[in-house]
């Protein structure tokens, strides 16, 4: 049954075949119980005609004989009788034989003698009552169908006609003849056994045509099917071959105009990514390379900077800083324009995720002035091996470190790794300033800042968490933050544990486990 | 003292690596073009060659696999670009090591320049086996048989790294921080393509290693010494 039902939805010929069976069915049902009838009909009626012909004769030759033989004794008059009985019932040739049956018509003048006789192998009683009371209140001729009961026990279908028939001297008697119809029965079951051969053979018949005509429709709708598909995998030079002027022509037609426009705008877009690349990378040359003249010539100022004027050598030390700051920069604009080129390339490595993040939280707890430790990192397992690219897994860890470290007003940042056997989930929360609803939906636009106030301590370039989202998402992860103000901020990077599958589950949510919605708005 | 040829087609660049270069202790010599390059290094043949990948002339990969061809110096490439197949392609040119520019700091730089030309296996001497070669680390050759088999000198440190500790499994941080001298990365493109060129020179067949041998998922280690 579901593959039928799977057959009807999935499949046109399918569909078409069975309604055109259906419709079918119904006109070859219809035609054919029609001229069935109609046959059967003209069968009875004309074989009903020849038996009561047949009858008529028979009647008029026995009232005749007995007539005849009026002067006679009894027992050759019985002797005729008996003859002419056999000799109509053996008219008939085998199952055409004719019962011939004798009766004296009761409650009239009795009589010694009786003439009452049949053919012997039928019973009297198998004529119906009704019938022997027409025959004996008409003159005429009256026939009825019955069964005949025959005295080895069979039964057959037949037509009983019988009429008056008065033997002078004697009295009025009734004369019954029988005819079987088990030759007109056995025709019809032909003619309906052929019927339904005939119907059948035209179902298939017309499934088969179907079939053929519907495949020649539906062979260049499936190619044409296999074509797009092809396209859309990315081999744009495909096209729907025309071989005719019909309709199918004319969308294959179409459609290849289609293709080839999108080709083209394809290619012209292509030709714009290769010129955006060369840009990007011609220059990451230019500038890159005045860059380390210029930090190089810093650093040997910035080194010579005791025997400078404070004034310079404050001027150095801002220098050096700045173009620190320029580098990051530059850095973090080329990754942007690498993730809008989509040349940004997974270079994937199998290594253990929390002792990554333990060695940037130690250098953060090494850079930080306390000292004392400030980043927590807690996971039920000792080790999370993941297969991602590791340089981009540490950047947005980097990333969201240090967002935590800027925000966290000097409470603890705590950092939770759950893993499942497809996905790892890392959470980094503050418990400082946090986020509100507006600065949520901005907070991973590029160059947006929570506070644009606020003193950019760690020297953040405001590329940091778009980056880390791009990052997120070339490993088909995601990367979602929460955060309510003065509560502090959640951010959970999920990772499919293998660089490129997707993920199915968020092991840490981004509502953190210790926030309670209730709390915070009474 | 060290000389240090300094190929790079940025004027300013190359006087400012000069300056840091001498007041380290190293002779500098200074070459703006590709195709001046060779003939420099054949008249006064440097310790050390760092060279920039974009050069007018011929470009720094092709100067890299010229001088590869007839010295087997420690060559360190400058790249401007940071993509991946600039780099490898500069590995596979014979290039032992490379800096992306801006370098971090002087001292990065002068710390690289100081790895590539000390040599990094000081404690071990004498002659080890592993596979049918012989290496006699003093003398700083490799025999398989009588033939001697030319190898740089990062390729030799590569080897005699794994051979001194036969089946011992290296990572290839492991191996970053022994032989190229760097105490964190994470760029194991260098220890893979070295690894490649090594291989082409000492192994029967490259495809079947059966002397440096890859551990899936781990690393590399020295197979059989039988």
């Amino acid at each position: 049954m579901k593959g039928i039902r799977y057959a009807l939805k999935h499949s046109l010929v399918t569909k078409v075949i069975l309604s055109t069976v259906f419709l079918s069915l119904g006109v070859v049902w219809l035609t054919g119980s029609a001229l069935y009838s109609r046959l059967a009909d003209g069968i009875r009626s004309t074989s009903l005609n020849s038996s009561l012909a047949e009858s008529r004769y028979t009647f008029f030759n026995a009232e005749y004989q007995m007539l005849a033989s009026s002067q006679l004794k009894v027992e050759d008059r019985k002797r005729i009788l008996a003859e002419f009985v056999v000799s109509t019932s053996t008219q008939g040739i085998n199952e055409e034989r004719r019962e011939v049956i004798f009766l004296k018509t009761p409650g009239v003048k009795p009589s010694t003698v009786s003439y009452e006789m049949s053919s012997n192998i039928i019973k009297n009683s198998s004529i119906p009552e009704d019938l022997r009371k027409r025959v004996q209140k008409n003159s005429k001729l009256q026939y009825a169908y019955a069964a005949a009961k025959y005295n080895d026990g069979g039964i057959v279908d037949s037509l009983f006609v019988g009429q008056k028939i008065k033997i002078p001297d004697v009295g009025r008697y009734e004369m019954y003849i029988v005819f079987s119809l088990k030759n007109q029965s056995t025709t019809l079951d032909l003619i309906f056994n052929s019927l339904l051969v005939t119907g059948i053979a035209l179902l298939l018949l017309i499934s088969l045509i179907t079939w053929l005509v519907v495949r020649q429709v539906v062979r260049p709708v499936r190619e044409a099917a296999r074509i797009a598909t092809q396209f859309t995998q990315g081999d744009y030079s495909q096209r729907m071959k025309v071989v005719s002027t019909d309709e199918m022509a004319s969308l294959a037609n179409s459609y290849n105009e289609m293709a080839h426009s999108i080709e083209q705008q394809i290619s012209r877009l292509e030709h714009l990514s290769r010129v955006q690349q060369r840009f990007v990378s011609d220059v990451t040359h230019e500038l890159r390379t005045p860059l380390t003249t210029l930090r190089m010539a810093s650093e040997v100022i910035h080194n010579q900077r005791q025997s400078f004027d404070p004034l310079v050598a404050r001027s150095s030390e801002l220098l050096a800083a700045q173009l620190d700051r320029f580098e990051r920069l530059l850095e973090d604009l080329l990754e942007v324009s690498r993730f809008d080129a989509e040349v940004a390339v997974l270079e994937p490595v199998e290594f253990d995720v929390i002792s990554l993040i333990k060695r940037c939280a130690k250098d953060f707890d090494i850079a930080s002035d306390s000292g004392a430790p400030e980043i927590q990192v807690r996971s039920d397992q000792v080790a999370v091996s993941i297969r991602a690219d590791i340089r981009r897994v540490e950047r947005v860890m980097r990333n969201l470190l240090s967002n935590a470290l800027d925000h966290s007003e000097g409470k603890e940042v705590v950092v939770t790794v759950v893993a499942t056997d497809s996905e790892v989930g890392i959470g980094v929360r503050d418990y400082g300033s946090g986020l509100d609803e507006s600065a949520l939906i901005r907070v991973f636009d590029r160059f947006w800042r929570a506070d644009p106030s606020r003193a950019r301590s760690r020297g953040g370039t405001g590329l940091g968490l778009s980056i880390s989202l791009e990052d997120a998402r070339l490993h088909n992860g995601e990367l979602d933050a929460w955060g309510r103000p003065g509560l502090g901020a959640h951010f959970v990077l999920t990772l499919p544990r293998n660089a490129g599958s997707s993920i199915n589950a968020r092991p840490i949510k981004a509502t953190p486990i210790d926030f309670h919605q209730e709390i915070f708005y009474q | 003292m060290t000389l240090v040829m300094v190929v790079d087609d940025d004027q300013d660049l190359a006087e400012m690596l000069g300056i840091v270069l001498t007041s380290s202790g190293f002779d500098v010599d200074l070459v703006s073009r590709g195709d001046e390059a060779l003939e420099v290094f054949r008249n006064n043949p440097p310790d050390l060659v760092l060279l920039d990948v974009m050069l007018p002339g011929i470009d720094g990969i092709e100067v890299c696999r010229l001088i590869r061809k007839e010295s087997m110096v420690p060559i360190v490439m400058l790249s401007a670009k940071g993509e991946t197949q600039d780099i490898v392609r500069g590995l596979e040119a014979g290039a032992d090591d490379y800096m992306q520019k801006p370098f971090k700091d002087k001292a990065e730089l002068i710390a690289r320049i100081r790895t590539r030309l000390r040599r990094t296996n000081a404690d071990v001497t004498g002659l080890l086996t592993i596979g049918d070669l012989v290496i006699d680390v003093t003398a700083h050759e490799v025999r398989r048989g009588t033939a001697l088999i030319q190898l740089t000198r990062l390729e030799f440190d590569l080897l005699v790294a794994l051979a001194k500790d036969p089946g011992r499994v290296f990572t290839r941080d492991a191996l970053l921080s022994e032989v190229w001298g760097y105490r964190q990365t994470t760029d194991t493109r260098l220890v893979n393509v070295h690894v490649q060129r090594l291989r082409s020179k000492i192994e029967h067949d490259a495809e079947h290693p059966e002397i440096v041998m890859t551990v899936r998922g781990v690393g590399y280690k020295a197979g059989g010494t039988a």
